[in-house]
């Protein structure tokens, strides 16, 4: 049992209990707070963190993390637990790459690495009506994202925001490649400011699609530099900043 | 940790209110959109990446902007009120159309009007 904030940037473990500071409300507190006159806000309890009576109860092991929010919602920071792992579990909102294994009706089927297939209905796209159908075929891949994502039912896919625009999402076109990465390392590349990616823009024109499920999809001019770009996505989870550079340095002169 | 219990439960304040769980990275790491381009290989996507990484925060500014009208505010609304009269006399009778012109012209209308407007049909006299 430790008070959160000294935990933050260290390792935990599954059943630490992180206590949080005391309760702004507390009548006979409020003057002691000082500064912070205003209540604290709303806490974020991230992935890896679940509540309890005391405070936040860790489920996953990794490195906590804190963000001091500016407003909005959960004014008062996040935390949550920065874990790895290669499996992915379906989370309601995130945008993933599905690969269509099958067409059942009006339904189709993609596998998208959690333990169950999802269902993307035809109508989930945009412009689509009964008449105009969208043309999927069995292998195609689709950028979507989760509607119904829990532990009890089946995960549901779609390819329109709340507004009905596609906002980018739907299949993803001919040729390209796709891999298979760890979470950790999607993150890593979705990050406001990854050095990776401002590195890899720099090298050679491509498209590039990163789901959350931890798949990556390439598609640049040449069939060569494609699998140039695929390599060094795959193998700078593993390299330091330094020699992700030479690596680079090397296929820049190209 | 007993003692911050029984003062929640004195005050009757639950914790539980103001920690708000959540499964996905999106909102704790402030994740950029997932389909990127670069060097100009797809220029609608490009266009997407710019609009998608600041929707987030330029939202407010966007929706305070209004397009400037050619037509003011006031001016619509002078002209929808005669407007109103003009396509309503459409769907009178030609013989309330001439009760409507006198009002107008009048400003009294109390006696003539009552009087022009139940002009009842005369028979002729033999």
């Amino acid at each position: 049992m430790a008070a959160a904030e000294a935990c933050v940037g260290q390792v935990v473990l599954p059943g630490d209990v992180l206590l949080l500071p005391a309760h702004p409300d507390e009548d006979g507190e409020r003057l002691r707070l000082g500064g912070g006159a205003a209540p604290r806000g709303r806490l974020l309890c991230g992935p890896g963190l679940r509540r309890c009576a005391a405070g936040l109860l860790v489920t996953k092991c990794g490195l906590l993390r804190h963000r001091q929010t500016g407003g909005g919602a959960a004014a008062g920071g996040a935390y949550w637990v920065d874990s790895q792992q290669k499996r992915y579990v379906p989370v309601k909102g995130d945008h993933v790459i599905g690969v269509v294994t099958a067409k059942a009706g009006d339904v189709f089927k993609l596998d998208v690495g959690g333990s169950e297939q999802a269902s993307l209905s035809y109508l989930a796209f945009e412009g689509a009506t009964k008449r105009n159908r969208p043309n999927v075929q069995v292998g195609d891949l689709i950028y979507g994202q989760f509607l119904v994502a829990n532990k009890d039912m089946e995960p549901e896919m779609v390819c329109i925001d709340s507004s009905g625009r596609s906002n980018g999402m739907g299949i993803i076109g001919q040729d390209g490649f796709l891999i298979k990465v760890s979470l950790g390392l999607i993150r890593k590349l979705l990050a406001p400011k990854s050095e990776i990616i401002q590195e890899l823009s720099q090298l050679y024109p491509f498209e590039l699609v990163l789901g959350m499920n931890g798949r990556i999809w390439v598609k640049a001019k040449t069939v060569q530099q494609t699998l140039i770009i695929v390599n060094i996505l795959e193998a700078c989870e593993y390299m330091t900043a330094e020699q992700r550079k030479q690596a680079l340095a090397k296929f820049s002169g190209n | 940790m007993k003692r911050i219990r029984e003062e929640n439960a004195a005050f009757g304040v639950s914790c539980r209110s103001f920690i708000i769980e959540e499964r996905s990275f999106m909102p704790c790491e402030d994740l950029l959109y997932g389909r990127m381009s670069f060097k100009g290989f797809n220029p609608e996507i490009e266009k997407l990446m710019i609009q998608m990484n600041s929707r987030g925060k330029k939202e407010e500014i966007e929706v305070d902007d209004k397009m400037e009208a050619d037509v003011s505010d006031e001016e619509m609304a002078r002209r929808y009120e005669t407007l109103v009269g003009t396509i309503g006399k459409k769907f009178l009778r030609k013989r309330d159309q001439c009760v409507l012109q006198d009002e107008d012209e009048d400003g009294n209308s109390n006696t003539r009007p009552s009087k022009k407007a139940k002009r009842k049909f005369l028979k002729p006299q033999d």
